[in-house]
């Protein structure tokens, strides 16, 4: 038996209380300067006024931009490592979008496949994962292009839809039906509620207009893999920068590196991109080292590589990297124009 | 900026690219996402009917001109003419290897000033004209009005070089330069006191996520290999620590110092909207006081940082 529930959204606030006694909230906010997810500082829940997606993806909270591993020193007793302490808070992500949360189960496939990574696996098993279906997805977005849709609940805890003057909330998992038993705040819902909120998500598909032919998309790359010209000609415009892959939800590459101090030093991981000439530097040989051949590698490692590996394009559509890009590159007219 | 220089445009775009005196064009198209525009760079002749003239013209696009072979016909605004100037001062490229199709322009829209004005984004306004001091923004029935000082963006707001001061073709007519508006962002930085500053600063620089989208659209940064690529000495931390990263921006000043034009595209390239224009405006503003140059105006004189008078002889050195 589903569970579902009803907030209205004047009480969204004491709602994000009450799960705050439980869990770290993170929420959508703009206090930083930009829109992302940030703790939850109580009082009005006024994002729901502005809030479409962040700039900066959800993954920021299991997989930061920059993290300790661990530090080292040395003294007269000789070498000493230390790991920060495991961080085991309970966090819960508000407002989490469709395709951010399916992007995490993405990550997952790698950080979590025969190698566990500690670091990011114990963040995202203490995570909770509270979507919100979207009612306005924007111009740039092709969620549906590939098997997501704007209230999809993959990978979700919770899943919300706005109702207009409220939010109903249907739990997913059995850790969301657990959660929505146990809250106070939140009531009971309507059949007139359920039918406002299949209406919802009906008009929020159809506003989805960008499309991508992902039929046999792998095997179109493998073939043009070579074409040279093809590649330079559609990273002609490309700049070169991170904002793509840095502002990826799915991409999680990092580098290492250790920082001195005054006794010793911390080795640190910070995101990477592939879209760095230094990214594939070795002492005598950079396989990367033109821009046509990292514009091609982030999207075969997307489309190709990802659904050799895993069966699974490592792409939501969320649309980012064409919102975000300063020269408006935009990979779905890549995709769409592949030759062959 | 009208139709009819867009047509021009197209032409003269069109009249070289047939004729061979150039082997490719770079210029606007109308970009994937709403009012949006994106680089066209083209050797093909019917590509040259997407080259639009429009107030979002937003990009430097002498950006691409480094390490092209052959010749170019490139469209220029003011801003894009002296960081064309600022390249061949630089040995970067050669005048005879580029054509400019100079365009006058009266400032360009920020569409992020006109969200904030709106309060929509984007992709949510149906329709955004310009006509003369006057913008016009329609939001369903809603329509407003903005004067256009209000929506350009900070750079055009201080611009004096709309029209292109080096150009082999004008498409329209010269534009003259608009008296100066006061730097109100720089001006408030400069009255906080130096811890203020520092704070404001270290929150600003604490977004950045090291994309290094600020350098990699900036004509002026052409180095092949970036300081903060090498790792023998490491100047700076890979990983984004605020410090590093504030670092990383006083020291990409330094080396812009007298090539920086103002041209604002590290400011809009930022993802995360830390306001870099406000240092590499103060560089700009430092440069003209102390030397009088104003980079990418004279392509006859040597680049600032390799020219040097008796008068400026100082006795550490000399």
């Amino acid at each position: 038996m589903s569970i579902i529930k009803k907030i209205a959204k004047k009480d969204l606030g004491k709602l994000l209380d009450e799960w705050s006694r439980d869990f770290t909230v993170f929420s959508p906010s703009k206090a930083s300067g930009i829109a992302r997810m940030e703790v939850w500082q109580g009082g009005e829940a006024s994002f729901l006024d502005w809030y479409r997606n962040t700039v900066i993806p959800p993954k920021d909270i299991v997989l930061p931009l920059l993290e300790e591993m661990f530090s080292f020193s040395k003294s007269e007793e000789g070498y000493k490592l230390e790991t920060p302490p495991a961080d085991d808070s309970k966090r819960l992500i508000f407002g989490i979008r469709p395709c951010d949360a399916r992007a995490l189960s993405i990550i997952d496939m790698t950080y979590g496949d025969g190698y566990q990574d500690n670091y990011y696996m114990q963040r995202r098993n203490n995570t909770l994962l509270v979507g919100l279906g979207c009612t306005n997805p924007y111009d740039s977005c092709f969620c549906t292009a590939l098997g997501g849709n704007p209230h999809d609940t993959t990978t979700m805890d919770v899943m919300l839809t706005d109702i207009g003057d409220g939010l109903l909330a249907e739990a997913v998992s059995q850790t969301g039906k657990e959660l929505l038993q146990k809250t106070a705040e939140l009531k009971a819902a309507t059949e007139e509620d359920r039918t406002k909120a299949e209406n919802v998500k009906q008009a929020a598909e159809k506003k989805i207009s960008r499309n991508i032919e992902t039929e046999g998309i792998a095997e179109k790359l493998r073939a043009c893999f070579e074409d040279k010209e093809f590649w330079q000609q559609t990273a002609a415009k490309c700049v070169g920068c991170g904002i793509c892959t840095l502002l990826c939800p799915t991409c999680y590459c990092f580098d290492i590196s250790d920082e001195k101090t005054e006794d010793g030093g911390v080795r640190v991981r910070s995101l990477d991109s592939c879209s760095f000439s230094v990214y594939t530097k070795m002492p005598m040989e950079n396989p990367r080292s033109e821009k046509w051949q990292r514009v091609r590698n982030r999207v075969c490692h997307k489309y190709e590589y990802y659904p050799m590996l895993f069966d699974t394009i490592a792409c939501t559509g969320c649309g980012r990297c064409i919102r975000l890009c300063p020269v408006n590159w935009d990979i779905t007219q890549t995709l769409n124009s592949l030759p062959g | 900026m009208e139709n009819s220089n867009q047509s021009k445009l197209i032409a003269e775009a069109k009249a070289r690219l047939q004729k061979g005196k150039v082997q490719r064009v770079i210029g606007f198209a109308q970009g994937s996402l709403r009012f949006v525009t994106t680089p066209l760079i083209t050797s093909d002749v019917d590509e040259l009917e997407k080259l639009v003239i429009n107030p979002f013209i937003a990009n430097n696009l002498s950006n691409y001109l480094v390490g092209l072979e052959g010749k170019t016909a490139i469209t220029a605004k003011g801003c894009d003419s002296r960081s064309i100037v600022s390249l061949i001062q630089d040995n970067k490229i050669k005048r005879e290897d580029v054509v400019i199709l100079g365009i006058p322009c009266t400032g360009i829209i920020d569409l992020a000033k006109i969200e904030k004005l709106t309060g929509r984004d984007r992709d949510e306004i149906e329709d955004i004209n310009r006509e003369g001091d006057k913008v016009t923004v329609n939001i369903g029935e809603d329509k407003k009005e903005f004067a256009a000082k209000e929506v350009l963006y900070d750079n055009c707001l201080h611009c004096d070089v709309p029209t292109p001061e080096e150009y082999d073709v004008l498409i329209g007519s010269p534009v003259n330069p608009k008296p100066e508006a006061e730097e109100v962002k720089l001006k408030e930085l400069k009255e906080k006191l130096p811890e203020e500053r520092w704070r404001f600063w270290q929150e600003e620089f604490s977004r950045c996520i090291r994309c290094y989208a600020c350098r990699n659209v900036c004509p002026s940064c052409f180095c092949q290999r970036c300081f903060v690529e090498e790792s023998q000495p490491q100047w700076l931390a890979p990983a984004p620590h605020w410090q590093d990263n504030l670092l990383f921006q006083v020291v990409r000043s330094i080396h812009l110092a007298g090539r920086c034009t103002d041209c604002g595209e590290c400011e809009r390239a930022c993802p995360v909207n830390i306001p870099l224009r406000s240092l590499t405006r103060e560089m700009y503003d430092i440069v003209d006081d102390l030397f009088d140059c104003q980079a990418g105006s004279d392509k006859d004189t040597p680049p600032l940082m390799t020219a040097y008078e008796d008068e400026e002889a100082e006795g550490l050195f000399l």
